[in-house]
């Protein structure tokens, strides 16, 4: 027996739970004014990757058995029916955007219509893999909050120009305060013609990734640590029993570490952040080139990572979360990474970007008490915490060093835990959680009178900020 | 409306952290019951097979066997019986808290604006003893927050009533 009850507020709860499948809509005149269609390339683009190693693995199977070319149109059918299936998909794929929602029909066999409400649109993505970026196209990626409802809000495949142009659209609709009641009202208000037109905005570069820096740093991080033990121990091994038998164990392995540093240097090439009008601008890429357009107001989270042998360069991380998962291509490890705004760079880039992810962050002052060096020895060195009317922040860490901000606005809940050893000592930790993906600000190891103070008090400042938010919404300084 | 900088008190009082200000509510005693309802129901069939698969070896490897797996029933019986004492939850008045836990002991605090929907759920046995467990959603995957064994009547109008609460105080993401 579920009797779930959702609770609608004038924004109403997540978009997952209020823009949900509309099923079995009669379907309406297929020329009908407004609606458009995909790019009719997008079906080659979206089976992309699969099609093309089929296609390869059957042709050199071919080659190799060295059969009749009778055989080869048999296995040409397989790829030609995959394809025709992305074709039938394509051509009953339909999207428009009216009274500020955006409306994306597909499915031959079930219908399924979706809307979503542009005012809770998180972030939005123009994303283009190799193939896409050789055709001139790209995927349109709009992250809403809520787990399953990411799915449908991708637009693959529309040219590269229509994308960026659809793009600064669905922001300009969306703009306005991010949180408070009444934004959306506001938001929908807003007629298209009225608006000023912001691709002449200027923007500023607020951090770019200096290239060779980035390969470098990438492998003195844990992953490349992982690399380089894999490398010795097939050197190792190549050198006492003999090339060949010794190194077979390790090529899974060493594809695996390799794929893993090769999508991340892929992902983080080119980084470049830019402050624009409708929000901060992230591009970045190698081969599949990503362009994130994040609101203002919707950040969740700010990681600032610094790993051991980065220290000493004097480099660090920023992270950033939002809420909503992303989507494509994307495996359990990489969702729960989270995007970089800086991939690599100086405390002091690493400072003037979070001046203006927000307005002057506090830093973590309060250490936990010397008793903590017993439950958490090793990273005793980097548990602090702080708070002020906007942000909390925690740092904790065993060797790299992670400070989590949240903005006070964003809390969803907090809670106060405290384990066996813990209660021995008379510590606790408490948990700052957001909507974002898996981070949530951990302020551990504290005295647990304190962290029940903690505890009290971060509800009623949460709720202070939130109305502070209301009345001055620029939780990320633009320009003017 | 608690005084953000006011004193703690003493909160380590009880089996979980308490406040003296905070009026905590508990589960209905028939939790208790369908704890160890579940807990007899593994116990004693398993100590019967058991018993009789011992058996086999001789007579007082069979008994020795039972009497083990009832007293092992005993033993999570008195923890259940314990974690089921440490569930409270107390509304006040801009979010409601939920403590549990005996080994790792937890309070979480959601504001009533954050909740996303309510779920109560019963299962056969818990419908049968007329319970029902209330669960609350927020945008944050982690923030779990849920109070087994309540009565039926008192989950639907507890569901009902932070409902309502959470519409008037609701807050975008």
């Amino acid at each position: 027996m579920t009797e779930p009850v959702a609770i609608g507020g004038p924004e109403g709860p997540l978009p997952g739970r209020t823009a949900p499948v509309v099923p079995a809509e009669p379907p309406r005149p297929r020329h009908n004014a407004g609606w458009h269609r995909l790019h009719p390339l997008s079906p080659l683009v979206r089976a992309g990757r699969r099609v093309m190693s089929l296609l390869a693995v059957l042709v050199g199977v071919a080659v190799l058995n060295q059969r009749q070319v009778g055989d080869l149109v048999g296995d040409l059918v397989v790829v030609a029916i995959a394809l025709a299936g992305g074709f039938v998909s394509w051509l009953v794929t339909r999207w428009q955007i009216a009274d500020g929602v955006l409306h994306v029909d597909t499915g031959l066999l079930r219908r399924d219509s979706r809307r979503f409400p542009l005012a809770q649109v998180q972030a939005v993505d123009v994303v283009q893999s190799g193939l896409a970026r050789l055709l001139g196209l790209a995927e349109l990626q709009l992250r809403v909050a809520g787990g399953d409802s990411a799915r449908g809000g991708r637009l693959a495949c529309l040219r590269l120009a229509d994308a960026e142009q659809l793009r600064r659209q669905l922001l300009t609709l969306n703009i306005g305060p991010a949180s408070g009641p009444s934004a959306p009202a506001a938001a929908m208000t807003i007629s298209r013609q009225s608006l000023p037109d912001l691709a002449g905005q200027p923007a500023r570069m607020l951090f770019r990734v200096r290239t060779p820096r980035l390969p470098v740093a990438i492998l003195l991080t844990s992953a490349g640590a992982t690399a380089l033990v894999v490398v010795a121990g097939a050197w190792l091994s190549a050198q006492f029993i003999g090339p060949v038998g010794a190194i077979a164990p390790f090529l899974p392995v060493v594809a695996g570490v390799a794929a893993k540093l090769w999508r991340q240097f892929n992902g983080e090439y080119g980084t470049t952040v830019v402050a624009a009008r409708d929000g901060i601008r992230l591009r970045s890429g190698l081969i599949e080139t990503t362009a994130e357009t994040i609101r203002p107001g919707r950040i969740q989270a700010v990681r600032l990572a610094e790993p051991l042998v980065w220290r000493a360069f004097g480099w660090c991380r920023l992270e950033i979360d939002v809420a909503g998962a992303r989507q494509r291509g994307e495996n359990r490890s990489e969702g729960q990474q989270l995007r970089a705004v800086i991939p690599v760079g100086t405390r002091a880039e690493a400072d003037l970007l979070l001046g203006e992810l927000m307005a002057s962050p506090p830093l973590p002052a309060m250490p936990a008490p010397l008793r903590a060096w017993w439950k958490a020895p090793l990273s005793y060195h980097f548990l602090s915490w702080s708070t002020d009317d906007r942000y909390v922040v925690a740092a904790r860490g065993r060797v790299c060093r992670k400070t989590t901000w949240v903005p006070l606005a964003k809390v969803q809940s907090v809670r106060w835990v405290q384990g066996p050893l813990q209660r021995r000592l008379g510590l606790a930790t408490v948990h700052v959680d957001v909507a974002g993906r898996r981070v949530s600000a951990k302020i551990e190891n504290r005295d647990s009178v304190e962290a029940l103070q903690i505890v009290r008090s971060l509800p009623d400042l949460a709720r202070a900020a939130r109305s502070l938010d209301g009345q001055n919404p620029s939780t990320l300084t633009l320009p003017t | 409306m608690t005084d953000p900088g006011g004193a703690v008190g003493s909160p380590l009082a009880g089996p979980g952290p308490g406040e003296p200000e905070v009026r905590w509510l508990r589960p209905s005693p028939l939790l208790l019951r369908a704890r160890r309802i579940e807990v007899a129901a593994v116990t004693v069939p398993a100590a019967i097979i058991g018993g009789l698969a011992g058996q086999f070896a001789s007579a007082t490897a069979g008994i020795v066997i039972g009497v083990a797996l009832v007293l092992a029933g005993l033993v999570a019986e008195r923890i259940l019986a314990r974690r089921v004492a440490s569930w409270g939850y107390a509304e006040r008045n801009d979010d409601l808290m939920v403590r549990r836990g005996v080994l790792i002991r937890r309070l979480s605090v959601i504001p009533y604006g954050r909740m996303q929907f309510i779920d109560v759920t019963a299962g056969p046995l818990e419908r049968s003893l007329g319970l029902a467990t209330l669960r609350m959603h927020t945008a944050a995957a982690a923030s779990d927050a849920r109070i087994p064994g309540l009565d039926a009547a008192a989950a639907a109008a507890l569901r009902d009533q932070l409902a309502a609460l959470g519409e008037a105080q609701a807050a975008g993401l």
